[in-house]
C-alpha cells in the first residue's frame, strides 16, 4: 500500500515532464528569454520579461516578421548555473530561433555554451561580466557595456572630476560586482600618485556593513566606490552618511534604481552613480517609456529598455536574414550596423561586444538621478 | 581607540538583532528538538506585517511616529505570534516524533513563507518610513544613534523579562519542564500542546519585534531577509549554549561583535569563515556552547 | 491484508524497478536534450543521495554541510584539467583523497560531539568552504573555473547530452552498487546498530567512532565523485552552486525517498529535480507551491516516500511487542506509549 502511493506519485511526474512543450504554436517565431524569476533578483526577470513581450506584442501589431508572429517564451533561471543550464536546454527544445536576455552573469556564462553546442545566438541585455563575450563564441552578443569598460570610466571620473588621491573600493563578491572592481582598480593603478586603500567584499543579502564602512572611515578616502547591486547599495548609501565616513560615495550602474535613493532617504543627496545612460536620458527612449509605463502601469527597470532592444536586434536581423533559421540569425546580427534602438545606436564588434558604449555619471539630487559629466 | 569602540557599537546593534531571532530558535529547540529552519522567515514576516500597519495608520492619518510605531509593533508581534502558532499546529504538531522529516517540513513552511511574501507584497525590495533621524548621543568621536539605543535597550529588556518568565512563572515552568522530559511533564498533568503553542508565539513575536526594528533601522525589507539573518541567529544560539536563553543573547552579541572585528580588522570577505571557525573552535573546547545547554539528550 | 495484495507486494518494486531501468535507458533516445539534461541532473542527486544516506541514513549523524564535499569534488576536478591539462579519469582519484581527508579533517574532532551540534559544525564548514571558494584566487572567486575541457574516452569526447547522460549513468551505477554493497556489508550492520542505539553498539564492541568517521569519510567521497561528474558537465563550476541552500536540498533527497533506503534516494531524487521543472508551468508560485508540497508530503509520509525495509521490520518488531505486551498486561496502553515506533528517535 505505501508503495502504490510512491509509485502513482512517481508516475504522475514522469508523465508530466513527458508531455512535450505544451502550448507550442506551430508557424510562429519563438525568441527565448531566460531570466531570474524566483530569488532576491525575481523582479530585475520581471521587467525583462515585461520589456521583451512588449517588443514582440509591438511587432506583431504591425504584422510579424516574415509573416509570421514572433512568441516570447521564458524560463526561470534563478541567478544559478545549474538552473540556467537546465533553462537552456529547454529554451532549445522549445525551438526558438534566439535568445535574448539573461541578468546575471554566473548564469549567464554556463548557460552561454548550451546555446553554443546549440548554435542559437544568445543576445545578452544585462550580462556585462567581460568573460561572456571573452570566451570566444561565435553566438554571443551583448547590447550592454562591459565592465572593464565601465571600470576605466569610473577610475577617470574619481580621478579627473573628483580629484580623487585615495579610493576605496567596495564589491559584493559577485561576478559581475567583483569583475567591475577589478578593472576599476586595475585602472587606478595605472594612474600617478592614486592609491587603493581598501579592496574588499561584503556580503549580499545582509543589512548592516557599518564594520566594512567603519574600517574604511578610518582610511580616510576621498572616493568610496560600491560596485555591487542596489539593495545593497541602498543600505551602504545610508550607513555611509550615518557614520560620516568621508569623502565622496560612488556606486556602479546596478544602482541606478529608484529603490537606492528611497532606501537611503534624504543621504543620498550628493552620491555619484556610474552608469549608461537610463532611458529617460536619451531622447531615443522617451516613446519607450511612455509606452512602457501606459501598458505595464510601472515604470520601466534599469535593463528594460536593454531587453527591448535585445529582442529589437534579433528581430531586425530576422528580417535582413529573410530567415528564422539560427545559424543564419547570427550572421545577419554580426552584420549589426547602427540598429537604432531606445538605447541608442546598435553596432557589434567582432566578439558581439557593443560598440561606443557610452557612461555617464549621474548625481543624486533631491529623489533624481541628475546626469552630471560625460 | 574610536575606531575599536565604534566597531564594538556596530557590532552590539547586529548583535541585538541575532539575539532576539536566536531565542526563538533556542525556545523551540529546548523543548522540541527543531531545528526551525522558517524562523528567519517568521522574522520577516513580521518586519512586513509592521510595514502593512505603517501603511494602514499612514492612510488613517495617525503620524505619530511614536504611536505608529508602538502599533505596528503590538500589531505585527501579535499576528506573526499567531502565525507562528499555526506554522506549528499544520506543519511541525504532526510529526513531533519524526525527527528529520519535520526538518524538511520547517524547510518547506520557510519556502511557503518566503514566496508568500513575494506573492504578496513583491518580489524587489520594499522601503520602511523613514521615522527617526540619525541623531543620537556622539560620544568620543562614536557615532550613536538614537535608533541604536533603542534597539539595544529593548531588547535587553524583553530578554530580561523572558527570563523572568521562564524562571518564574507557572508556564514559565511548564516550558522547562517539557525541555526535560515531555513524557513525565505530560503525566504531571502540563497540557503540552498548549506550551508548544505558547513557546511558538513567544519565538515569533520576539522575531517580529525585530522583523519591525529592522525594518526601522535599515529602511529596507524583502521576502528573502529571513534566510541568512536566521541561520546567523541559529548560529548563535548553538554558540551561547541551544536551549539556553542568556546562552542565545549572549552567543547573539558574541557573534555580532566577533563579525564586527573580524570585518573591521581582518576582512570583511572572510568575517564569516572567522565567525564559523570560533564556533567550531568553541563546540570542539566547550561543546556544549559558551554558557551551556539546557536540554537532556534525547536521542 | 489477505493473499491478493500481500502476494502482490513483492512485485511492485520490481515492476517499478524494470520500468525505471527502461525509462533511463530510453530516455536519450526519445528524450529532447531538456530532458536529457534533467535526467542528468537527478543521476547527481541520486549520487548526492546516496552519499549523504550512508552519513544521515546509515550511520544516522545530520548533516548540514554536505555540498562542501561535492564543492571539493567539483573544485578539483576542475583545477587540475584546466591548469595542469590533465585528463577527466586522472582527476578522479585526486578528488577521491582530498575529498576524503577533508572528511576526516572535519569528521575527526567533531564526531564525539552530539549529532544536532555536529549538524551545526557541518553547516559551519560547508560555508567556510563556500565563501574560501569564493575569496580564493586559485578557485577563480566567484567567477569560479570556467572553459573546462570535457572528458574523452580515446577518442570521444562527451559533449552532448546523450553523452553525459550515460557517464551519469556509469557514475551512478558505481556508486549504487558501491552503497548496496556497503548496506549488507558487516560496516551497513555497525552503522545500523550505532544508529538505532550507540551505546548498546559500544556495548556490543563496536567502536562508535572510528564506525562513524568512516561514514564520513565514504560520504565524502561519493559527493567528491558528483562533484567531478558535475564539473564536467557544466564545464564551467562557480560558488554560488555549492550554498548552504544545495546542502539542504541534498538532504531533502534522501529524507523525501526515506533515510537509509536506496531505491527511496533515488525517488527522493527525481521528486527533487522533476518537481520544480514541473512546477515551471506556475512560473512565480514555483517555489510557493514547491513550499506547500514539501510540507504536504511529509505529512501524509512521514518515514518518506519509499522507506528502508530496516525501518519497516523494526516497525513490524515494536508492532508484535507491543501486542504482547498489551495481550500480557491488562493496562496495555501505557507499555505501548512508551515504545511507540519512534517515538525515541
Amino acid at each position: 500500500m505505501r508503495n502504490r502511493f510512491a509509485i502513482g506519485l512517481l508516475l504522475v511526474f514522469l508523465m508530466s515532464v513527458m508531455v512535450p512543450g505544451a502550448g507550442a504554436q506551430a508557424g510562429t517565431i519563438k525568441i527565448g528569454v531566460p531570466v531570474p524569476l524566483s530569488g532576491g533578483t525575481a523582479k530585475m526577470g520581471t521587467d525583462i520579461v515585461q520589456a521583451a513581450t512588449m517588443a514582440a506584442d509591438e511587432q506583431n501589431a504591425k504584422g510579424g516578421v516574415l509573416g509570421r508572429k514572433l512568441e516570447i517564451v521564458s524560463f526561470d533561471d534563478a541567478c544559478d548555473a545549474q538552473q540556467a543550464v537546465t533553462a537552456a536546454h529547454k529554451l532549445v527544445d522549445a525551438g526558438v530561433a534566439a535568445v535574448a536576455g539573461g541578468y546575471c552573469s554566473s548564469a549567464a556564462i554556463p548557460a552561454s555554451a548550451v546555446y553554443h553546442d546549440a548554435g542559437v545566438a544568445f543576445v545578452a541585455d544585462a550580462s556585462s561580466n567581460p568573460k561572456l563575450t571573452d570566451q570566444g563564441f561565435e553566438n554571443v552578443f551583448r547590447v550592454i557595456g562591459r565592465d572593464d569598460q565601465q571600470g576605466p570610466y569610473a577610475a577617470g571620473f574619481m580621478t579627473k572630476d573628483l580629484h580623487a588621491k585615495k579610493v576605496a573600493i567596495i564589491h559584493d563578491n559577485t561576478l559581475y560586482a567583483k569583475g567591475l572592481a577589478t578593472a576599476t582598480q586595475d585602472a587606478l593603478k595605472k594612474m600617478m600618485g592614486v592609491q587603493v586603500v581598501f579592496f574588499d567584499a561584503i556580503t549580499p543579502g545582509e543589512k548592516d556593513f557599518s564594520a566594512a564602512l567603519t574600517k574604511v572611515k578610518s582610511l580616510k578616502p576621498d572616493v568610496t566606490y560600491f560596485t555591487g547591486y542596489y539593495p545593497e547599495g541602498g543600505l551602504i548609501c545610508k550607513q555611509f552618511k550615518d557614520l560620516g565616513v568621508s569623502g565622496k560615495l560612488m556606486a556602479g550602474d546596478a544602482n541606478n534604481d529608484p529603490t537606492f535613493i528611497k532606501e537611503c532617504g534624504a543621504a543620498s543627496t550628493g552620491v555619484y552613480v556610474t552608469s549608461t545612460p537610463l532611458p529617460q536620458d536619451q531622447a531615443t527612449a522617451k516613446s519607450f517609456i511612455s509606452r512602457y509605463t501606459g501598458r505595464w502601469k510601472q515604470d520601466p527597470g534599469p535593463y528594460s529598455a536593454l531587453e527591448y532592444d535585445s529582442v529589437g536586434v534579433v528581430i531586425n536581423a530576422i528580417q535582413r536574414a529573410k530567415s528564422a533559421d539560427r545559424a543564419a540569425i547570427i550572421k545577419a546580427l554580426h552584420a549589426t550596423n547602427a540598429y537604432s534602438g531606445a538605447t541608442g545606436k546598435i553596432t557589434f564588434d567582432q566578439k558581439g561586444d557593443r560598440k561606443q558604449v557610452l557612461y555617464i555619471t549621474y548625481l543624486i539630487k533631491g529623489d533624481k538621478f541628475v546626469p552630471t559629466g560625460m | 581607540m574610536e575606531i575599536a569602540l565604534q566597531q564594538l557599537v556596530n557590532g552590539l546593534t547586529v548583535g541585538a538583532f541575532y539575539a532576539l531571532i536566536a531565542l526563538g530558535y533556542t525556545m523551540v529547540y529546548g523543548i522540541i528538538r527543531l531545528i526551525n529552519f522558517a524562523h528567519g522567515d517568521v522574522y520577516a514576516v513580521g518586519a512586513f506585517l509592521g510595514l502593512s500597519t505603517y501603511g494602514l495608520l499612514a492612510i488613517l492619518h495617525v503620524d505619530n511616529p511614536i504611536l505608529t510605531t508602538l502599533l505596528a509593533l503590538v500589531v505585527s508581534m501579535g499576528f506573526t505570534g499567531l502565525l507562528g502558532t499555526l506554522l506549528y499546529r499544520v506543519a511541525y504538531r504532526p510529526l513531533l516524533h519524526a525527527r528529520l522529516s519535520i526538518l524538511i517540513s520547517a524547510i518547506g513552511g520557510s519556502l511557503t513563507l518566503e514566496y508568500g511574501l513575494l506573492l504578496i507584497y513583491s518580489p524587489s525590495f520594499l522601503v520602511y518610513p523613514h521615522l527617526f533621524g540619525r541623531s543620537g548621543p556622539a560620544f568620543a568621536g562614536v557615532t550613536v544613534s538614537w535608533l541604536q539605543v533603542l534597539i539595544f535597550v529593548s531588547s535587553i529588556v524583553l530578554m530580561a523579562a523572558l527570563y523572568l518568565m521562564v524562571n518564574r512563572t507557572k508556564t514559565g515552568m511548564a516550558m522547562r519542564a517539557l525541555a526535560i522530559n515531555q513524557d513525565a511533564a505530560r503525566l504531571m498533568g502540563i497540557d503540552v500542546n498548549r506550551v508548544i503553542s505558547f513557546t511558538f508565539f513567544l519565538g515569533s513575536a520576539l522575531a517580529s519585534f525585530a522583523g519591525v526594528l529592522t525594518g526601522l533601522y535599515y529602511s529596507q525589507v524583502s521576502f528573502l531577509m529571513g534566510f541568512l539573518i536566521g541561520l546567523k541567529a541559529f548560529t548563535a544560539a548553538v554558540l551561547g549554549g541551544v536551549g539556553n536563553i542568556p546562552g542565545a543573547v549572549v552567543g547573539g552579541f558574541v557573534l555580532g561583535i566577533l563579525e564586527s572585528l573580524a570585518a573591521g580588522y581582518y576582512s570583511s570577505r572572510w568575517k564569516d569563515v572567522v565567525a564559523f571557525a570560533v564556533l567550531i573552535i568553541v563546540l570542539v573546547v566547550r561543546p556544549r556552547g559558551l554558557l551551556g545547554e539546557r536540554v537532556v539528550e534525547r536521542m | 491484508m489477505k493473499a491478493g495484495p500481500g502476494a502482490l507486494r513483492p512485485l511492485l518494486p520490481t515492476a517499478l524497478a524494470v520500468v525505471a531501468v527502461l525509462a533511463a535507458i530510453a530516455l536519450p533516445v526519445f528524450g529532447s536534450s531538456y530532458l536529457i539534461d534533467v535526467g542528468t541532473l537527478v543521476l547527481v542527486y541520486v549520487m548526492l543521495g546516496l552519499g549523504l544516506n550512508i552519513v544521515v541514513g546509515f550511520a544516522g549523524l545530520l548533516d548540514l554541510g554536505y555540498a562542501a564535499f561535492f564543492a571539493i569534488g567539483a573544485y578539483t576536478t576542475a583545477y587540475f584539467m584546466v591548469n595542469s591539462h590533465m585528463s577527466f579519469w586522472l582527476t578522479l582519484p585526486i578528488a577521491a583523497c582530498f575529498t576524503a581527508v577533508s572528511g576526516v579533517i572535519i569528521g575527526a574532532p567533531t564526531l564525539r560531539m552530539r549529532s544536532d551540534y555536529l549538524a551545526i559544525v557541518t553547516l559551519g564548514f560547508g560555508e567556510i568552504v563556500r565563501i574560501a571558494a569564493t575569496n580564493f584566487a586559485f578557485t577563480g572567486g566567484p567567477e569560479g573555473i570556467y572553459d573546462m575541457p570535457h572528458a574523452t574516452i580515446g577518442s570521444l569526447v562527451l559533449r552532448t547530452p546523450a553523452a553525459l547522460y550515460f557517464l551519469g549513468i556509469a557514475f551512478a551505477l558505481v556508486v549504487l552498487v558501491g552503497s548496496y554493497n556497503l548496506s549488507r556489508s558487516r560496516l551497513g550492520r555497525a552503522w545500523l546498530a550505532i544508529r538505532e542505539d550507540e551505546a548498546a553498539a559500544q556495548a556490543a564492541g563496536i567502536h562508535p567512532v572510528y564506525f562513524k568517521l568512516l561514514a564520513y569519510v565514504l560520504g565524502a567521497i561519493f559527493a567528491g565523485a558528483a562533484g567531478s561528474f558535475f564539473a564536467v558537465k557544466l564545464t564551467a563550476i562557480n560558488p554560488s552552486s555549492f550554498t548552504f541552500i544545495q546542502s539542504v536540498t541534498i538532504l531533502m533527497v534522501i529524507i523525501l525517498g526515506g533515510r537509509g533506503s536506496l531505491p527511496g534516494v533515488i525517488v527522493g531524487a527525481a521528486v527533487i529535480v522533476v518537481l520544480p521543472e514541473v512546477l515551471r508551468a506556475f512560473d512565480q508560485i514555483r517555489m510557493l507551491t514547491f513550499g506547500i508540497g514539501l510540507i504536504v508530503m511529509m505529512l501524509l509520509r512521514p518515514q518518506g516516500l519509499w522507506p528502508s525495509r530496516y525501518g519497516r521490520i523494526e516497525a513490524r518488531e515494536v508492532a508484535l511487542s507491543e501486542a504482547e505486551a498489551a495481550a500480557g498486561v491488562a493496562a496495555g496502553a501505557s507499555a505501548a506509549d512508551s515504545a511507540a515506533p519512534g517515538g525515541s528517535s
